[in-house]
């Protein structure tokens, strides 16, 4: 099964293959056991797989740098900020915002998130069926965002629009200009409508993390204009379609294993942990990148200065030198340290936030309807990088 | 006796160690790890140690003496 992914000639690997996005577990045994050093089929990008090389790369910032000219390329004119830039300028960005994203200010938002998900199942439950991301996966996290932000839910659909603009736009694949070009006209529509909130909350402060980025001060500077617009600009792009992609990969396996839903629903004690072995095991997020700035070795391999490096994130989660019994999903697993959410400086600043939606969600689906499975005949699809699962029928 | 610290340059603020053990780690007002007395009792030593294994950063270390 994973060899047709992997060229057994060179250990060329296209991570951008739907198939590998469907099932990669298998496809990283054997990056695993084979190839220390994988490389990408399209740009010849070393991938580091193993868990003692993807958490040393994301522990050392000084070499493997997160500040790369791709921000162009998803339509946005600057760096995306916190995640395109590097210590110390991050650490400082990171300050403000943990803040406003730690454990507890997420447990702030989780009445809100167990109404939204309530209002979305009160929609569908009695139909019997539903293809899962439109009817709820997509939607929820997108609610939350406009709660956290302050921003009104009758632009549901326009965040919607805006985000899949730059993420999957609406040409052919094989149209990279085209492609460029919607990002960088919906990157400009991003900017004015974050411009616009922007002033309304200098004119008229809110609870809310818009004016709280207005007001905020670091070492005794407030932020620039810009710094604001590149905080929100990432926000849209990183805190929808990475809880959207863990609620359909998480839901895609219980439909499909039924005495591990069952659990879910019987064992709420348990959804904690049994989310932390969901997110390891399907890891959503398969990948980072990061350019090294000074040449390394990685085992007798050395990597050049300037070199754009994978960091197969999903491969380290299912790593038996790190996990025991790494390709059983077992919920009671007691030593869990994956990296799921990223690690090092830059560990997922939305982490709590995403942890709590994806337990007061699931708690919800659980509790009301909590006997489903995949519509009979039907495949779920994935779409790979992020493993959003784009279609995914399910009946009760 | 146990004794449990974190290397505050370590922790990055993932939240596992106070989400298992609260008994023994909090969080700060950025979600990283406080330990509020580092001497365990003996009846939470497995809970200590359930939060240094589960600590992505390596940041907990526990100390029998």
């Amino acid at each position: 099964m994973a060899a047709d992914n992997i060229n057994p000639e060179n250990g060329e690997i296209n991570l951008l293959d739907a198939k590998f996005a469907a099932c990669p577990q298998p496809v990283y045994a054997e990056l695993l056991e084979h190839y220390r050093i994988a490389t990408t089929a399209v740009l010849g990008a070393p991938i580091l797989s193993r868990y003692e090389d993807v958490i040393w790369a994301l522990r050392h910032p000084e070499i493997f740098s997160s500040a790369m000219d791709v921000h162009l390329a998803l339509g946005s004119e600057r760096p995306m900020i916190p995640l395109q830039v590097d210590p110390p300028t991050q650490t400082r960005y990171r300050k403000i915002l943990d803040q406003r994203f730690s454990h507890k200010r997420s447990l702030e938002l989780e009445p809100a998130v167990r109404r939204h998900a309530n209002q979305l199942i009160d929609a569908i439950i009695d139909r019997g069926e539903c293809e899962f991301g439109a009817a709820f996966a997509i939607p929820l996290p997108c609610l939350t965002f406009l709660s956290l932000m302050g921003l009104p839910h009758a632009d549901l659909d326009l965040f919607t629009e805006l985000k899949d603009g730059i993420i999957r736009p609406p040409v052919p694949g094989s149209d990279l200009v085209g492609a460029f070009e919607h990002r960088a006209a919906t990157g400009k529509r991003i900017h004015a409508y974050f411009e616009t909130v922007i002033d309304e909350r200098l004119a008229a402060p809110q609870d809310d993390i818009i004016s709280y980025l207005t007001t905020a001060v670091i070492d005794g500077d407030q932020l620039t204009r810009n710094e604001v617009l590149d905080i929100c600009f990432l926000f849209l792009l990183a805190g929808l379609d990475t809880v959207t992609a863990t609620l359909g990969c998480i839901v895609a396996y219980l439909a499909t294993n039924p005495p591990q839903r069952r659990r879910f629903g019987q064992e709420p004690e348990l959804v904690p942990q049994a989310i932390e072995e969901l997110l390891r095991w399907e890891t959503p997020v398969t990948t980072v990148t990061r350019v090294v700035k000074q040449d390394v070795m990685i085992g007798s391999v050395e990597i050049k200065a300037g070199t754009m490096v994978n960091l197969l994130l999903g491969a380290a989660d299912v790593d038996k030198a790190e996990f025991p019994d790494a390709d059983r999903v077992d919920f009671e697993r007691q030593q869990n340290r994956h990296v799921a959410f990223g690690g090092g400086p830059h560990r997922c600043l939305g982490s709590h936030l995403a942890r709590m939606e994806l337990r007061a969600a699931l708690e919800e689906w659980h509790r009301r309807i909590p006997e489903y499975t995949l519509k009979p005949g039907e495949t779920p699809r994935f779409s790979p990088s992020i493993r959003e699962v784009r279609y995914l029928p399910l009946v009760w | 006796m146990m004794k449990v610290r974190v290397d505050p340059a370590k922790c990055q603020g993932h939240g596992r160690c106070f989400a298992l053990a609260p008994e023994i780690f909090q969080g700060d007002d950025r979600s990283h790890c406080l330990i509020p007395n580092e001497n365990v009792p003996r009846h939470l030593e497995a809970k200590a140690r359930l939060g240094k294994v589960n600590c992505p950063e390596g940041a907990i270390r526990v100390e029998v003496t």
